[in-house]
């Protein structure tokens, strides 16, 4: 219908989820990840398409960064400035476990909502 | 906001720089550091494309530069907001001494009062990198090896600048750069040099190093001072009641002897705990002024 009212609807749903997706993401590597290439994993996990602007993830991974949640450390690449990875910390991990629960109860009760199908 | 698409990466960033103009200098330098680091990634991982055309096909999945400029300036706020920990939003009492002992509970006033004691310290520290540093460059600038020797400070003393930043963000709250300073466009060796002369932070930082030694004499004395006088009439009291019942004796059958007189006395020990306690309660409102003050002037100094 309105092309501005869903977009608007789509920004305001992605402000919390990007942080619970970006902790899913680190916590299903093995290795420690940079901002690009956790933007693509992200991008591929949706067939190519990203759901939510690829720059919006930097300064969310900062702000889990200065919370304790990921930890962070800096290598050099040749590739432009030195790149900062980053790994879920134990508190991360918790946070995780936690949301990815709200998450769960979240979307099957707007899932019943929206069916109709509630007794 | 921004018509047309920049066309290369310095383009973007300056762009970038501009929607940023009125927001936290450090929070601008994290922005462009962030996105100068996308960018170079998504140009290396397209080999052969011309610059201008990932930029283009880069705007729509990274973000305009004023979309990017939105998000940190929504992020900062919200996120910020969402991890904060309930106890700081407690509304603050209206009794002025609970408000006076309200410090105990503010882990800042201790790293505040920490930071003082460190700061001589690192202010020795830096001012003997500093100075070090700058005869050097200047003794070796005939010669070739000046060259290395130079940028070599400069880029320890951003090391310093960053490192110095984040600490003071842990203790005062100030929000300070989580990226070192962005490096400028990819030059030769000459530009880099003459772009970091021309650089007025790398100047400031220097005189913030300088700086920190007078300052830290000062604060280490200050808290020094303040901290083992209050400690001191906090024991005072102990010491006079042990004389009097013979349980210790500081110096064989040597007395301590009290000056003035009247503070061996019941009203005296009174005193001397209300008032040890005043101080070092002040000590810590003080330092946590203090060095929220010095945070702020830092910054000044330390962020672009």
């Amino acid at each position: 219908m309105n092309d501005s009212h869903t977009r608007k609807f789509q920004k305001e749903l992605n402000v919390g989820l990007v942080a619970l997706v970006l902790l899913a993401v680190l916590e299903r590597s093995s290795e420690d990840l940079y901002g690009y290439e956790i933007a693509k994993r992200l991008q591929r996990a949706n067939s190519g398409e990203a759901l939510f602007k690829e720059g919006t993830v930097y300064p969310v991974l900062r702000a889990l960064c200065a919370n304790g949640f990921l930890t962070s450390r800096v290598k050099p690449s040749s590739a432009g400035p030195p790149r900062r990875y980053y790994r879920i910390t134990r508190d991360g991990r918790a946070l995780l476990a936690q949301w990815s629960g709200i998450w769960a109860q979240t979307r099957d009760f707007v899932d019943r909502v929206i069916r109709g199908g509630e007794s | 906001m921004s018509g047309s698409t920049p066309r290369s990466i310095d383009e973007y960033l300056a762009a970038l720089r501009a929607a940023l103009a009125d927001e936290d200098p450090a929070l601008v330098q994290d922005a462009l550091y962030d996105a100068e680091e996308y960018l170079r990634a998504e140009v290396a991982a397209n080999p052969g494309m011309p610059e201008a055309d990932v930029l283009e096909r880069v705007a729509g999945r990274y973000g305009r530069p004023d979309e990017i400029a939105a998000a940190y300036r929504d992020t900062e706020v919200k996120v910020t907001r969402a991890f904060q920990p309930p106890a700081s939003i407690r509304p603050a009492s209206h009794s002025p001494l609970k408000q006076f002992l309200s410090v105990y509970s503010d882990p800042r006033a201790y790293m505040s009062l920490f930071f003082m004691f460190l700061s001589l310290i690192t202010g020795i520290v830096y001012f003997t990198f500093a100075v070090t540093g700058i005869s050097l460059s200047i003794g070796l600038a005939i010669l070739i090896i000046g060259l290395p020797v130079f940028l070599a400070f400069i880029a320890i003393t951003r090391a310093i600048s960053l490192a110095e930043g984040r600490l003071l963000e842990a203790v005062s709250g100030e929000r300070m750069p989580r990226r070192p300073v962005h490096p400028g466009p990819n030059v030769g060796l000459w530009e880099r040099i003459v772009a970091t002369v021309q650089d007025t932070p790398t100047w400031t930082t220097l005189v913030y190093l300088v700086m920190m030694l007078p300052l830290g004499t000062i604060y280490f004395v200050a808290a020094t001072t303040a901290f083992s006088l209050g400690v001191s009439l906090l024991l005072l009291p102990i010491a006079g009641i042990a004389q009097r019942l013979d349980w210790w004796l500081p110096w064989g059958d040597e007395r301590l002897l009290f000056s003035p007189r009247w503070l061996d006395t019941p009203a005296g020990w009174v005193f001397c705990v209300v008032f040890g306690a005043f101080l070092l309660t002040s000590l810590l409102h003080v330092a946590r002024m203090v060095v929220g003050l010095h945070a702020r002037v830092a910054k000044g100094l330390l962020v672009t």
